[in-house]
């Protein structure tokens, strides 16, 4: 690499690297961890000895070595980075094409006053594409900085620059924080512990549903205790309630890990996060990146009125998902002035909802009609053929259970369709869908990247078509689709929104 | 759609050559898995009443779908482009109407396999920047025809976010 006047001195990552480095490549290493387990387990204890010392040394070579071989400069228009042990790479990463400087910060890096700063340039190549694993703290606030004046100066006139002390477009106290916990309550995580405890349960000597593990757990002579042996269904209870509070401490904690401290604020083209408890990230969210705006909610959140508020966006937030979560919980006011802040109107003014055929119930129904003619026909069979020695109700219980989902999809998906509805609110469309993932997606319409009108076999014969929207960023499009309606409403929607297309 | 701009040019069919590459490309893929069903046939149902069913059957289903589906996939398929979109309408039993705004294309292929250039048809490729359905593809145009679209909507190519 040539030495020019336009590229600054050469600099490395910060020697404590070697530290935060190593914990890294110690997690990135599963499958030594594998083989010494093996190794341990199969009775060779000094071959695991010399494997975990193998490993760690080698780690520990490695890692020095990537630090030794790793160089960046920065320069008045580009950040160069040299990185590679045997086949070097050299990076150029002009400012201008850099759309933001992400800040993250690990519990050791905390502690050692060390930030990890990644280039967000909007490509497609992945994380990697320009990441400084360890640099110090007011280093990466430095090159931010230098990043967003260089960028301020090629697009628009410097605006008031955000001052630290203007309050926070959006932020959580500790109240806000459990209470969202407490909505991350998840059912999914109730009954894997109870299929856990219900296979599992003698192994790990955990099964709240028996009475040895309430015999451990309560001292006798309590009267709760007596009362918990003495019922079954008590015990049973009990049980239960045990596992929903793991679930909701789990809820709790994982709610408080992630989004400890939150704090939305003004900056320059876009909002920044801080979040956090351990790993405390710094993001910076481009609007103009900005794709659409979903608000999700469910049925009991819904009833207090929280909302939860995220952004489909071009660039990537931590975890390499294409939304950006702008609010874990909150009121329908703090939503608008949220979304305001992006540029957006909201609420929606005078908008007309409009709802989607009841076909949408009938497909599925259709669909799941076969099963319900399974359960009828085992139901006869288990009426007609006698029960064998040893059998109890099971035989009408598998029917039983069957027709009971069946209904209770309809059940749910009848509930969903009373909800479906799409709105045309002047250059935007509007979504409605789902009862128990309720979601509204917000999409102004000079975001729309095509339009699908799709009939399918069945569909075609009812004069019903689905009507499929391409959007950029995020992934997963179930709310970016109005199931459901009659082909010509479908074709008049469709000349509407490329009328109002730009 | 006569209420978006006056005059709306009509749908046009693709050529009809598209046909032949529709035929060998199934022809292709029938050939293939008959050669697997009489592979499968002779090994495995050699013993039993099945024994060279799958053989017989399938040159049967495939002769029968070869001259009924390309046919009604090339009479669906449809294409228009007006001076600010393309409509591209296409399958036979799962009916789809597409939708670019040209504007919203990042960037575009001409593609020519084999068959493609054995029959005298080209593909045009049309990325948009979405996630869903962010590839349209305009099968069986002529090479001229293709290149021509080309150029008609990369006059429309433009970023428009930063």
């Amino acid at each position: 690499m040539r030495e020019d006047q336009a590229v600054g001195a050469p600099e490395r990552l910060h020697p404590l690297f070697l530290l935060t480095g190593l914990g890294a490549s110690l997690r990135g290493t599963a499958g030594g961890y594998a083989v010494i387990a093996y190794l341990l387990f199969s009775g060779r204890a000094a071959t695991a000895l010399i494997g975990v010392i193998a490993l760690v040394a080698l780690l520990v070579v490695s890692t020095f070595i990537y630090w030794r071989r790793f160089e960046f400069r920065v320069g008045a228009d580009e950040i160069r980075i040299d990185s590679g042990i045997f086949s070097r790479t050299h990076r150029s990463i002009p400012f201008d094409r850099i759309q933001d400087v992400d800040i993250a910060q690990g519990p050791l890096a905390r502690i050692l006053g060390l930030a990890q700063v990644k280039f967000e340039t909007g490509g497609s190549a992945g994380a990697d594409e320009g990441v400084l694993a360890a640099i110090p703290l007011e280093r990466a606030e430095q090159l931010r900085l230098q990043v967003r004046s260089r960028r301020l100066a090629s697009t628009e006139t410097e605006t008031s620059s955000s001052k630290s002390d203007r309050p926070p477009v959006y932020a959580m106290d500790l109240k806000r924080l459990a209470l969202a916990g407490t909505f991350n309550f998840s059912l999914a995580l109730f009954a894997g512990l109870f299929g856990l405890t219900q296979t599992m349960g003698d192994v790990l000597g955990f099964d709240p549903f028996t009475r040895r593990f309430w015999l451990s757990v309560l001292s006798a002579g309590d009267p709760i205790a007596d009362f918990l042996l003495a019922h079954r269904v008590a015990t049973a209870i009990a049980g239960a309630l045990l596992l929903m509070l793991i679930g909701l401490a789990t809820g709790i904690v994982r709610t408080v890990i992630r989004d400890f401290g939150f704090r939305l604020d003004r900056a320059e083209g876009g909002l920044r996060r801080r979040r956090g408890l351990l790993t405390r990230t710094d993001v910076t969210l481009p609007v103009k990146r900005a794709q659409a705006a979903l608000i999700l909610t469910g049925p009991v959140r819904d009833g207090f009125g929280w909302r939860e508020l995220k952004l489909q966006s071009l660039a990537r937030d931590e975890g390499g998902s294409g939304y950006h979560l702008l609010a874990p919980l909150a009121g329908d006011a703090e939503i608008a002035s949220i979304i305001s802040e992006i540029g957006w109107r909201w609420p929606p003014g005078s908008a007309r909802w409009a709802g989607v055929s009841p076909f949408y119930v009938w497909t599925l129904a259709i669909a799941l009609s076969p099963l319900l003619l399974i359960a009828m026909a085992q139901a006869a069979v288990a009426r007609l053929v006698p029960l064998g020695p040893g059998e109890g109700s099971a035989p009408l219980l598998v029917p039983a259970l069957l027709f009971l989902a069946v209904v209770g999809a309809i059940t749910a998906r009848w509930l969903a369709w009373r909800r479906t509805a799409y709105a045309l609110d002047g250059e935007r469309l509007l979504i409605r869908t789902g009862w128990w993932r309720r979601r509204l997606l917000l999409l102004p319409l000079d975001r729309l990247q095509s339009i699908d009108i799709k009939e399918s076999l069945v569909s075609r014969w009812f004069g019903i078509a689905t009507v499929v929207f391409g959007v950029a960023g995020g992934s997963g499009y179930s709310a970016r689709i109005i199931p459901a309606v009659p082909r010509e409403t479908a074709r008049k929607l469709r000349d509407d929104l490329l009328i109002k297309t730009p | 759609m006569d209420d978006l701009t006056g005059d709306t040019p009509p749908l046009l069919a693709v050529e009809p050559a598209y046909k032949n590459v529709l035929r060998g490309r199934q022809a292709v893929t029938w050939v293939v898995l008959w050669v697997a069903a009489a592979v499968a046939d002779q090994l495995l149902l050699a013993d039993t009443d099945f024994h060279g069913l799958p053989s017989i059957a399938l040159p049967i289903i495939a002769l029968i779908s070869l001259t009924t589906a390309p046919q009604r996939i090339y009479s669906r398929l449809r294409y228009r482009l007006t001076e600010r979109f393309l409509q591209v309408l296409r399958g036979w039993l799962l009916h789809t109407d597409t939708i670019v705004p040209l504007v919203r294309v990042q960037h575009l292929d001409v593609t020519r396999g084999p068959l493609d250039k054995l029959f005298g048809t080209a593909t045009l490729v049309v990325h948009t920047a979405g996630t869903h359905n962010s590839i349209v593809t305009l099968p069986g145009l002529s090479p001229e025809r293709a290149a021509e679209i080309r150029d008609v909507i990369r006059e429309h190519v433009r970023t428009d976010f930063a």
